[in-house]
């Protein structure tokens, strides 16, 4: 059995429980699309671009008080060990569903009716987190996009290894530990907004994942504002239009 | 910003058309290059560290990863003392709002097959060296070219990022103890590589010739071909991809053209490559 | 109470005032506060509060003037695509004839005359065609600031490249010069007040590069 926590509390690439890897993240990475963002989590890479409101393709999908949001979540065949067959897996398929569903949350999509709203995820390298990374970075391709929301969504997975509860949760606590649950949350409104679990947690240890996951994504939404100011170059007492 | 006809070619902007040609006259180009200069190249290699090599490459906003995957396999039975090695290219739809999700369509088949075709007719890779064991097992390179961002030109950038992941990449090392192929832990050695395939791609537009097309231009373009060289300027792989007629004479002042700019490109390649391996 | 600094970049979610009758585009009003919806500078006018987003398609509103290639003439209909994948139309009753004539391909100048669920219609009064020039795609949420206050960018970039400019509220651009060099030197400039709309001295540095490029041959 693989060790994950040794015995000074500290996980397998030395962080403490509550500690998440380093993260960098871009905005405005892709020019021909309408918005667009980079991000690192660890070893996770990923890009992420966002075109529309557009008009609707096929027709008859459209709809006629609101936009359509349509999302595709994908990992280049080298992004992990073993190469991916090409084309979209099953778990691509689900993931691709419940990243839309969490940014259909915020997105204020009555604004535009007979519309649709693309976002497409492109995971680059898979190390462990690639739905929670690839929701933060298409939030903030959304922003960069200019499209309505009622919150930039930001989102991180906890776990539970060697009994202890985990934040940031690698390639390696998720093939080895207990429980993996990735949390994305709108965090000035409070609510989650993509929540799954695989394995065992009891009620109390999710309660403390959840206000871990909470902490944490307030920090990352930090990081998403921080690229944005980069992106448009912001200053104090900028110019006005 | 970026410069536009908008639609297809029933309808893109007439001005930007005639702008072209006047311009072309002149000896420019409508984003102020000369007809017969590239964008700029930058490549950055190591950018994924669980492919065998990998690299991004962008000529002018135009930009393509390509990763490398090695495995260990059975070879062909016609060819039982080579390694095998496939081409696959994408047209990712956060490329360009003309990329649509789903399966490849004819354009990324056609992009997948003259990487290949590049690649395979130059003997770029050195397949007789991939054999670790004659006639069982040797050595299957994967190379997948994904399209990031598209303004243009996608076959030069795509060869220029293959070719950049396999220079930067290595193989995991295979020893044969008791009739048995292992792993040798910790230990690589580079891909093989014989030539570097370089492709130019050469529009016409009435009787005048142009490198590295954008998108306009490649809207109005009468036809356009696509010419693979080997390191010694031998032609490997040529590919016609817009309909229209490109006469004889044009045509070979094209391929002498091409191989000019085939020395230039891999010249350019080498050195951003250079700087890149430093930083990886 | 207002939540925000002048020139500072706000972002969905932000807390923006806690007057929530007084909100206007790119804000949102919840439990009678107001934050905002979009990405941009938060500005409060009479203290209604507003966002001016940083980017973002184009949104036709009537009175508009915009510009766009004629792609395809039907019966009593031409339909006019004004990029960021959508189109309007000039609609002519079957007695009209168009007050010019427009072929496939066509830029044309016109203004919104309405827009809403059952299209975007563009007026034929004082519809005009773009003759020449270089047609660049920016992104539309900058193009007030290509306009300038009370048109004083656009004046200055005429002023100091010699080349005319149509301006589309929906970020089509037609540059049109008497050299290569004067376009080319204008696209620099308009290439470079969309990088750098929201950063301070702009103008100062358009005029140089632009200097620049024109001494610089």
């Amino acid at each position: 059995m693989v060790r994950l926590i040794d015995e000074n509390g500290l996980r397998i690439d030395g962080r403490r429980p509550d500690q998440l890897r380093p993260i960098k993240m871009e905005a405005g990475v892709l020019e021909k699309s309408d918005g667009s963002a980079y991000i690192e989590v660890g070893g996770t890479r990923i890009y992420a671009a966002v075109f529309g409101p557009r008009e609707v393709h096929p027709k008859h999908l459209e709809l006629p008080d609101r936009a359509v949001l349509n999302c595709r979540y994908h990992m280049a065949s080298f992004s992990v060990d073993e190469r991916k067959p090409l084309g979209m897996t099953r778990r691509e398929i689900e993931l691709s569903k419940v990243l839309r569903e969490a940014l259909e949350t915020v997105v204020f999509l009555e604004e535009f009716p007979r519309m649709m709203i693309d976002v497409f995820v492109e995971v680059v390298q898979a190390d462990g987190g690639t739905r929670t990374a690839g929701i933060t970075a298409a939030s903030l391709a959304l922003a960069d996009a200019g499209i309505p929301m009622a919150d930039m969504v930001a989102a991180t997975a906890v776990g539970k290894v060697d009994g202890v509860i985990v934040l940031d949760i690698n390639e390696a606590e998720d093939k080895y530990g207990q429980a993996d649950m990735p949390v994305a949350m709108a965090p000035r409104l409070g609510s989650i907004v993509l929540l799954q679990l695989n394995g065992m947690m009891t009620t109390e240890e999710i309660e403390k994942g959840l206000d871990m996951a909470g902490n944490a994504i307030k920090h990352i939404q930090q990081l998403q504002i921080e690229a944005l100011r980069r992106r448009y170059h912001i200053e104090a007492g900028g110019e006005e239009v | 910003m970026s410069y536009t006809a908008i639609g297809e070619r029933g309808y893109a902007a007439k001005i930007t058309r005639n702008r072209i040609y006047e311009l072309l006259r002149e000896g420019r180009r409508i984003d102020g290059r000369e007809p017969l200069e590239y964008r700029r190249i930058t490549v950055k290699t190591g950018v994924v560290e669980k492919a065998d090599g990998s690299a991004i490459v962008s000529l002018g906003s135009t930009k393509i990863l390509t990763g490398v995957k090695v495995e260990v396999g059975s070879p062909y039975p016609d060819r039982p003392n080579e390694g095998v090695f496939t081409v696959n290219a994408e047209l990712l739809p956060l490329a360009s709002k003309s990329f649509e999700a789903g399966p490849p369509d004819e354009r990324a088949v056609e992009l997948s097959r003259v990487v290949d075709r590049c690649l395979r007719e130059s003997h770029a890779i050195d397949l007789e060296s991939l054999a670790i064991v004659k006639g069982e097992k040797v050595y299957m390179i994967y190379i997948d070219c994904y399209v990031l961002d598209y303004d243009g030109n996608y076959f030069d950038t795509s060869v220029l990022s293959a070719v950049a992941a396999l220079m930067s990449g290595s193989l995991p090392k295979y020893r044969v103890a008791d009739g048995k192929v292992e792993k040798v832990e910790g230990e690589r050695i580079p891909i093989p590589l014989k030539t570097i395939p370089v492709s130019v791609t050469i529009g016409l537009i009435k009787d005048m010739l142009l490198v590295d097309p954008i998108p306009i231009e490649e809207n109005v373009v009468d036809t356009s071909i696509i010419a693979g060289y080997t390191s010694d300027s031998v032609v490997a792989a040529l590919q016609k991809n817009t309909p229209g007629f490109m006469p004889v004479d044009l045509l070979k002042k094209a391929l002498e053209i091409g191989k000019l700019k085939s020395q230039e490109l891999r010249g350019k390649l080498l050195e951003s490559l250079g700087h890149a391996l430093e930083k990886q | 109470m207002i939540y925000f600094k002048e020139a500072e970049l706000v972002v969905p979610g932000q807390l923006l005032s806690d007057n929530g009758r007084r909100s206007g585009p790119g804000t949102y009003t919840m439990n009678g506060k107001v934050y905002a919806a979009q990405a941009g500078i938060a500005k409060a006018v009479e203290g209604v509060v507003r966002v001016i987003p940083v980017s973002g398609r184009y949104r036709p509103e009537r009175g508009d003037k915009v510009l766009g290639i004629v792609s395809d003439i039907k019966p009593n209909v031409v339909e006019v695509d004004l990029g960021g994948d959508i189109k309007a139309v000039l609609r002519m009753s079957e007695r009209e004839s168009p007050p010019l004539k427009l072929t496939l391909g066509d830029v044309i100048q016109a203004e919104v005359k309405s827009a809403g669920l059952r299209g975007i219609f563009l007026d034929l009064e004082g519809l005009q065609k773009v003759k020449a020039g270089i047609l660049v795609n920016v992104n539309p949420a900058k193009v007030p600031r290509l306009i300038g206050r009370k048109g004083s960018m656009i004046q200055m970039l005429k002023r100091e490249t010699g080349c005319d400019f149509w301006v589309g509220r929906n970020g089509l651009v037609v540059v049109s010069g008497r050299s290569p060099a004067s376009e080319f030197a204008a696209i620099a400039a308009i290439n470079l007040i969309e990088r750098e709309a929201h950063k301070q001295g702009l103008t100062e540095r358009v005029t140089q590069l632009i200097k620049t490029l024109l001494e610089g041959g």
